[in-house]
């Protein structure tokens, strides 16, 4: 009955979905290259543009890299519109200054354009179910579950993700290849237009493109040994270049072959040396190129972002759609289990698209800006796999701002004693006691910035009360914020001061939950005060310093507002602590993947911790 | 392990926290080796007492006396009391065998006696295989022997038990009552043992001190307590079910009338209230008590002072002796085995309950007759107090 007429429903959902799942694989290919071809485009826009304020470059050196897809117009002219995709990108702080417009290079024949098995398996994949629900609509078999349609379709996803990203893969390694080869091109108009070997290989605007011979100050130019000995030693270096000359050949000698003759130029003009291909080093692609007697050695997109992440990550999101709405097609039999089902569904969707989309979801995006090198800006990040982290564990400043926070941590177990001493003190409902408690609990609920602000003004060397009551009581003044020594232990003592409130007035409801029976117990057993508090109040208050401890140090790993309103780190790095290096590294070097790295591994340690402790709880418990 | 018990000894002793009352000053004296329970209503200032005697409170005035020794300004652990609490107030965190020899530990008791004493007190009491369990790995019933072991393991001179049976089912309760009797005989200690269930303070006390609204009402042995109570909350708080009572006042005719009845009272008060236990009353069906006229208790007290207008009956009107001293309506029978309960709706507005053996035949519905054993019955003055000898029906010759 109402089962016959939802179950066709159902059944076509399964279908719907099943498609939106394979068009949503195949979005994101498209998508993921379209964005490659964009940066592809921006990296060309750059060399255009660097060749145009080359001396002797200009709209020919332009027009003899890019032809066509170039379109030069003056920095003021607006909207003219170059085709669609095209990347701007503004060249000259000399004058004229322009805006060179670059179209992204097209696609690699009919195919590049579309990913065509996968449409195919796509299509093939949709037809099979679709063709399901028909022959279900006809004799509907109610209680088998369809683990088959099931299982198919997620096959289906599975080969449709894997064939769009073996197209998207390919399209991309041939981008790459070709940007490389365009980069090479660049520095080869460069030279040809009278520039220098160490500004023509500048002028390709990709990551490490440069002959080792040609040792530049700023590093990022250099080719690693690896690559240069990779290089020498492929068969495609041909005959024409003897092998010294790219792994011994002195500066000056290329300096003295460089610059070319401008009938040189216009033979060599637009040709590639030798052919650009690619050698392994270093664990990646290399596209490599000679011109005149330079080589080039740049990194492709393979090491950017590949596709098959986020392809996975589709695909999963799709499979688990499809597999959901195949259960409810074999709930659709009971409407009952149906109908509860989805009123589940409905109640759990909005908590549970609030916890996707503000904290799984930047967790994990985090987790995937932590495998690569990005600077919030560009297109295309570079896919570094593990190589952060890596770097993290040779860095000392890392290390130094971890072990200043685990200094800095060192405050909570003084804050949690005198916390409980002022617990027990403050018992009690007296007035004075009363008032006592909420004067001490009032700076675990002020801004840290406003108490970072009149601490500072305390701490102040000249004006600071601090110092001007020390010299009144004729004692010297203490550089409490300004010297390397002084000032760690200075935000501690704040720190004390901030959070013993608090720590406070938990620890009076945990002495409150200890049965007074017990402390008459004891006392008529003959315990003093101090046994006491050894043997009833410090067990009865286990779970309670435990917890206080454990928030307290996770509260002290973060901690950020002080230092950067008191200190900004210094002086000398002695307050640089791991949240506000972390900040640094993202907002002000903007190494976002590194930063990234960094949060996870503060998040490991934290968490390590906690699950120590609880773990050294449990076992307690366990043995008594 | 059997030390001579201590003597405890109160002197004025009164406490009242703030404004309010807890304890008028009174005097109490435990003899040593004596079991004493305080019994009374919650609220009533026994656990207060028990306090105070334990020194966990202090007394707002008057003296407190252990063993011959004056201990107001002694602290808890040197007064040579041990307790035991109606939470058993085990340190959870401890084991069996550390909560038995917590007491001697902080006293620094030497290891190997510690160890010895606590292995004798556990094997007294049984808990030799629960050594290392702790408390919450314990039933009811062991922890209650835990918290009795380490009030034992000491060797006071005086135990004080604070309600200690109330957290145990009925059958446990019942179970550990003896224990602790069985205790009391064998140790010889005094224990001063507070309870507000008045079957387990007479079943355990050797002597039984009431109290109400902080103060003490009697000190007697449970059965003076019983028999004689000096006043109507004593007599009302002692015996399940609890006594009837009715209001009486004084007639034209000098005498104290209420219901039925009506007395040859004393001179003096012109309101009293008689009060006589359900087992002293005497329940008999009408045609019965031509039987039993002869004899037994249905007619130890022949005179009648009824003033019932039970004329309208059968049996009434066939004109034979009548005997008992009121009639009523039987309301509700409850057959408990050893014994009947009948509730009845007499006499007057009053609603009494009777004792009756289970030979008795009755039925709610039931018209009965009820004679009360005058010599057992109690009459109290209108502040309450005992009135000696006058629980008397006047003489007369009125049936109607």
């Amino acid at each position: 009955m109402v089962s016959g007429v939802r179950q066709p429903v159902l059944d076509s959902l399964a279908a719907v979905v099943l498609a939106a799942g394979l068009a949503l694989v195949l979005v994101v290919a498209a998508g993921r290259l379209e964005s490659a071809r964009v940066g592809a485009a921006e990296t060309e826009a750059r060399m255009a543009a660097a060749l145009w304020e080359q001396e002797g470059g200009g709209a020919d050196a332009v027009a003899g890299l890019l032809g066509e897809r170039a379109t030069i117009t003056g920095a003021d002219a607006g909207g003219a519109g170059p085709g669609p995709g095209a990347y701007a990108y503004e060249a000259g702080a000399l004058e004229p200054a322009v805006r060179i417009a670059v179209t992204p290079p097209p696609a690699d024949g009919p195919r590049g354009a579309l990913p065509v098995t996968a449409i195919a398996i796509a299509l093939a994949g949709l037809m099979v179910v679709t063709g399901w629900v028909l022959a279900r609509r006809r004799g509907p078999t109610r209680t088998r579950y369809p683990v088959g349609i099931a299982f198919f379709s997620l096959g289906c996803m599975g080969l449709t993700a894997v064939a769009a990203g073996r197209w998207a893969d390919g399209e991309l390694r041939s981008l790459s290849a070709g940007t490389a080869a365009q980069g090479a091109r660049a520095v080869e108009i460069a030279l040809a237009t009278g520039a220098g070997p160490d500004g023509a290989a500048r002028v390709a605007q990709l990551p490490w493109a440069q002959d080792p011979s040609l040792d530049s100050p700023t590093e990022q130019w250099t080719m690693p040994a690896a690559v240069a000995a990779a290089i020498a030693a492929s068969p495609e270096r041909g005959a024409r270049t003897a092998s010294t000359t790219l792994s011994a050949m002195p500066e000056r000698d290329v300096e003295t072959v460089a610059p070319p003759s401008p009938t040189a130029q216009d033979a060599s003009a637009g040709t590639p040396t030798i052919a650009p291909h690619t050698v392994e080093a270093d664990g990646a692609t290399w596209h490599v190129a000679r011109t005149a007697d330079i080589h080039v050695a740049f990194l492709g997109y393979e090491r950017t972002a590949s596709p098959a992440l986020a392809l996975a990550a589709a695909g999963g999101l799709a499979g688990l759609l499809v597999v959901l709405v195949l259960h409810l097609v074999q709930l659709a039999s009971r409407p009952r289990a149906l109908r509860r089902t989805l009123a589940a569904w409905g109640l759990l969707t909005p908590a549970a698209a609030l916890i996707l989309a503000f904290t799984l979801g930047p967790l994990l995006f985090s987790l995937w800006i932590s495998l690569h090198e990005w600077r919030l800006i560009d297109p295309a990040p570079l896919f570094l796999g593990f190589d952060n982290y890596a770097a993290l564990l040779r860095d000392r400043e890392w290390w130094s701002a971890i072990g200043n926070t685990a200094l800095f941590t060192l405050h909570v177990p003084v804050a949690m004693a005198i916390a409980l001493a002022l617990a027990i003190l403050t018992r009690g409902s007296r007035r004075a006691l009363r008032w006592a408690r909420l004067a001490l609990f009032l700076p675990g609920i002020t801004s840290v910035a406003a108490i970072a602000v009149v601490w500072k003004w305390l701490l102040s060397d000249q004006y600071g009360l601090a110092n001007r009551g020390l010299e009144r009581a004729g004692l010297g003044s203490v550089p409490w914020l300004t010297s390397p020594d002084t000032a760690l232990a200075s935000l501690m003592i704040i720190g004390i001061w901030m959070v013993a409130g608090y720590q406070m007035v938990v620890f009076q409801a945990g002495l409150a939950a200890i049965p007074r029976d017990w402390y008459d117990a004891a006392r008529v057993d003959g315990a003093g005060s101090w046994q006491r508090f050894r043997h009833i109040t410090l067990p009865g208050l286990r779970h309670t310093l435990f917890f206080v401890l454990v928030t307290s140090i996770i509260g002290s790993f973060q901690v950020f507002g002080l230092v950067y309103v008191m200190t900004e780190g210094g002086p000398l790095g002695a307050t640089d602590v791991a949240v506000y290096h972390i900040y640094r590294e993202a907002w002000e070097f903007l190494q976002f993947g590194n930063a990234a790295a960094m949060s996870w591994l503060l998040f490991a340690v934290v968490f390590a911790a906690t699950w120590l402790h609880f773990r050294f709880l449990d076992a307690r418990r366990a043995h008594g | 392990m059997s030390r001579a018990g201590q003597g405890v000894v109160l002197r004025g002793v009164g406490k009242r926290f703030g404004d309010v009352v807890a304890l008028e000053p009174m005097d109490l004296e435990v003899r040593p080796g004596e079991l004493m329970v305080l019994v009374g209503p919650s609220g009533c200032g026994k656990s207060t007492l028990l306090r105070l005697i334990a020194g966990l409170e202090a007394p707002t005035s008057g003296e407190v006396w252990i063993g011959g020794r004056r201990v107001d300004d002694v602290e808890p652990g040197a007064r040579d009391v041990a307790m035991v609490f109606q939470s058993y107030a085990l340190y959870p965190h401890m084991t069996v065998a550390r909560n038995l020899g917590f007491g001697l530990r902080v006293r620094g008791t030497p290891h190997p006696e510690l160890e010895r004493r606590v292995a004798e007190t556990a094997g007294a009491l049984g808990l030799g295989d629960l050594l290392e369990r702790k408390p919450g790995q314990l039933s009811g019933g062991q922890r209650q022997r835990v918290a009795l072991g380490r009030a034992m393991v000491r060797d006071p001179g005086v135990f004080l038990f604070d309600e200690p049976l109330s957290n145990l089912d009925a059958e446990l309760r019942l179970r550990t009552r003896d224990e602790i009797a069985a205790l009391h005989r064998r140790l010889g200690t005094t224990m001063i043992f507070v309870t507000h269930d008045q079957v387990e303070a007479l079943s355990l006390g050797e002597r039984v001190a009431v109290m109400d609204r902080g103060r003490l009402q009697q000190v007697g042995t449970p059965d003076e307590v019983y028999r004689r109570p000096h006043n109507l909350f004593v007599a009302g708080f002692v015996g399940s079910p609890p006594i009837n009572r009715i209001p009486l006042s004084r007639d034209d005719g000098g005498r104290l009338a209420g219901g039925p009845f009506a007395l040859a009272g004393p001179a003096g008060p012109d309101r009293a209230t008689l009060a006589v236990r359900p087992e002293d009353l005497a329940v008999a069906t009408p045609g019965e008590a031509d039987g039993d006229a002869s004899g037994g208790e249905a007619d130890s007290s022949t005179v009648s002072g009824s003033r019932d207008a039970g004329g309208s009956t059968p049996t009434q009107a066939s004109g034979s002796a009548y005997s008992g001293d009121f009639r009523a309506t039987v309301l509700r029978v409850e057959a408990l085995g050893s014994e009947q309960r009948v509730h009845l709706d007499g006499p007057g507005d009053a609603a009494w309950v009777a004792r009756a053996s289970p030979a008795l035949r009755v039925a709610s519905g039931d018209r009965v007759s009820v004679s009360v054993d005058w010599e057992r019955s109690h009459l109290f003055g209108p502040d309450g107090r005992r009135q000696e000898g006058v629980s008397r029906p006047a003489e007369q010759g009125v049936s109607r």
